[in-house]
């Protein structure tokens, strides 16, 4: 009886010109062609983003965004099944797992001095359609400017669409009895912001701000700017490439003083691909945030799953029923 | 980073290999397409053919789309995902995805291409909403599915997960389905279901012994058929990828409905024992086979050996 293994090595043995063939035929398209019609998780911006001297909706933005999606394996294409299909932005959920050390304004702070650091364990669930992410920290205190000698402070940090709240375990207040959801509504803002300043977050609401994205020129490096939208329309983000047309620096700013909390600046490195299963996507190893000047974030990214993992971010009724808008 | 996969290359050549009888039976006889440049959903041509007592007929080889030909199922099209030439549809939220055109796409070798098409597979986001105490468990399936999936090792994909049958024959009082098995891509074994439209009841659960496909029972709302399943084991998983588990307490509810040429199947899943709420698939439009002489061909034998070979958790 000839198995499935055995036909294939039957197969490879004596069908490899065909397969060949069969191979070359996904490879027969050509052409230069850079336009392309997209967009997002991120809908229609209004902010102005770029300087003037920038190009506008040219083929040099399609190019470079094509490029950097390329660069951490965002665009991607499958011809499994004899399909030959185009390339398209595969990314929705991810989960990252990190080390490091995160600030906070502490009791005493004050203008003009660091804030207080803690030793953090870091693990965010994200995903962008719908946009959400869960951020679970454990933090210790450390360094100079801690008092020492306090409990670590667990907290899960979760945003979805224009809900905000805060778990005391995951998944907490979609079972009665099942641990609290705390609505957070202040908080949409800038924890969505950090959905949309990761790399994958920054092509995609850069393709979805269409021919308000601009592509530009600093010091030799290829900038990519565009407003982001929604929640977020006030804010205006600039996106640095490095040699490898991966997105080595992001720069938000807003007008809008009552806002400082979303004026970062966040520096991404190591590029690699740090899954256990194998996915060609890269993500930054090294993450370096600031946050209206201050650093809030130094993490060293462990491990991270691209593979679109099973991510769901359930609003639990509470906190639709405390959430006016 | 280095990664063997030994029987990811093989099992790739192979199912290439397997395309190229349907790619020359779709050329020579005007049957199932299997260079797809698009997704999207076959527009319905035709009328409806009615049967004796009045109902839309369902009877047709439904591989249209080459679905389950030769045992090698487009997953493309049923995960929710609407790619057109130049532009990208989740068709559960509504969102565009960005999208590049095909003439300009970067090359891919086949480990690459795999990885993307894992990706692909499961970047919808019609996802079922697990109780939070099973989130984790449904991540570390998936994660392993490897050596997780129920369906591997010749194993029946079961109950919605075979999703829509390859073959039905419709009589007044039956409904006969048939899953060739897919022996060529992904070791599941052959299956069919005779499914009863007379009006009868269902056995009391508690006297049913779980299995895969459960007890089926169906009857007309319209002009469309559904289906109402219970009686399940609890080691099937109920859709095509994701560690999607469920309890012997399942209840599916197939609707399968005609438009010419086309036949659109959705399940629903009900589970409280596991989920927070329903699930709905995403719904699934297969194309009627043209070929009016078009026959199932034999299924290949069913007899898992790659699994001992397979050195990482990538998927295939």
């Amino acid at each position: 009886m000839l198995t499935r293994t055995g036909l294939t090595r039957l197969l490879v043995k004596s069908g490899l010109i065909i397969a060949a063939l069969v191979g070359l035929s996904f490879l027969a398209a050509g052409g230069q062609s850079n336009n392309f019609k997209s967009s997002a998780g991120a809908k229609t911006a209004s902010a102005e983003a770029a300087d003037d001297t920038a190009k506008s909706n040219s083929p040099e933005v399609s190019k470079t965004l094509k490029t950097a999606a390329e660069a951490v394996g965002l665009a991607r294409w499958s011809g499994v099944g004899g399909q030959r299909l185009p390339e398209v932005d595969v990314i929705n959920t991810m989960e990252i797992w990190g080390a490091g050390t995160t600030y906070s304004p502490g009791p005493s702070s004050k203008p003009g001095e660091p804030w207080q650091a803690f030793k953090t364990e870091y693990h965010a669930a994200l995903g962008y359609n719908p946009p959400a992410m869960r951020v679970e920290m454990t933090r210790t205190t450390s360094g100079a400017s801690a008092p020492g000698g306090a409990a670590p402070q667990h907290t899960i940090e979760t945003v979805r669409d224009t809900y905000a709240w805060d778990e005391s375990e995951i998944g907490a207040g979609l079972i009665p009895g099942k641990g609290t959801a705390t609505p957070a509504p202040a908080a949409v803002s800038n924890r969505l912001l950090q959905l949309w300043i990761l790399p994958y977050g920054v092509i995609k609401a850069a393709v979805a701000a269409g021919d308000k994205t601009r592509i530009s020129t600093e010091n030799g490096a290829t900038v990519i700017s565009f407003p982001l939208s929604g929640l977020l329309a006030e804010v205006a983000v600039k996106a640095t490439l490095d040699a490898q047309n991966e997105i080595a620096k992001v720069e938000t700013r807003t007008d809008n003083p009552a806002h400082a909390d979303l004026m970062t600046e966040t520096e991404y490195s190591d590029y690699a691909d740090h899954g256990e299963i194998a996915t060609d996507v890269k993500s930054p190893g090294h993450i370096v945030r600031k946050q209206n000047g201050h650093p809030v974030l130094d993490l060293r990214v462990k491990m991270l799953d691209a593979n679109n993992p099973y991510l769901v971010f359930p609003v639990p009724e509470n906190v639709k029923k405390a959430t006016t808008r | 980073m280095t990664r063997l996969f030994l029987a990811g290359r093989s099992i790739v050549t192979a199912a290439l290999l397997c395309l190229l009888p349907a790619v020359i039976f779709a050329q020579n006889n005007g049957g199932p397409r299997m260079d797809h440049e698009n997704t999207l959903p076959p527009t319905p041509v035709g009328a409806t053919p009615i049967a004796p007592d009045g109902h839309p007929d369902l009877t047709g080889l439904w591989n249209g789309l080459a679905d389950n030909l030769l045992g090698v199922p487009n997953q493309m099209h049923n995960v929710g995902i609407e790619v057109g030439k130049d532009t990208t549809r989740d068709i559960h939220s509504g969102v565009q995805i960005a999208t590049w055109p095909l003439q300009n796409r970067q090359r891919q070798n086949n480990e690459q291409n795999e990885r993307a098409a894992t990706l692909l597979r499961r970047m919808g986001s019609n996802r079922p909403i697990y109780k939070p105490q099973y989130w984790q468990r449904v991540k570390d399936f998936d994660a392993n599915s490897n050596e997780e999936d129920p369906s591997n090792n010749c194993m029946p994909a079961g109950v919605p997960r075979m999703g829509v049958p390859s073959y039905i024959a419709q009589t007044p009082t039956y409904l006969i389905f048939i899953y060739p098995g897919q022996g060529g891509l992904i070791a599941t074994a052959t299956s069919y279901r005779m499914i009863p439209t007379d009006g009868r009841k269902h056995t009391d659960l508690e006297e049913l012994d779980g299995t895969w496909n459960g007890e089926s029972i169906g009857h007309w709302e319209g002009d469309t058929m559904v289906i109402d399943s219970i009686g399940f084991n609890s080691t099937s998983w109920f859709d095509q990828l994701g560690g999607y588990f469920h309890s012997e307490n399942m209840h599916v509810i197939e609707r399968l409905r005609r438009d010419g040429n086309t036949l659109t199947w959705t399940a629903t899943v009900e589970d409280p024992d596991v989920l927070l709420e329903p699930w709905t698939t995403t719904p699934r439009v297969a194309l009627l086979n043209p070929d009016p002489k078009a026959i199932l061909p034999e299924a290949l034998p069913c007899s898992e050996r790659d699994f001992a070979h397979v050195v990482t958790k990538e998927h295939h």
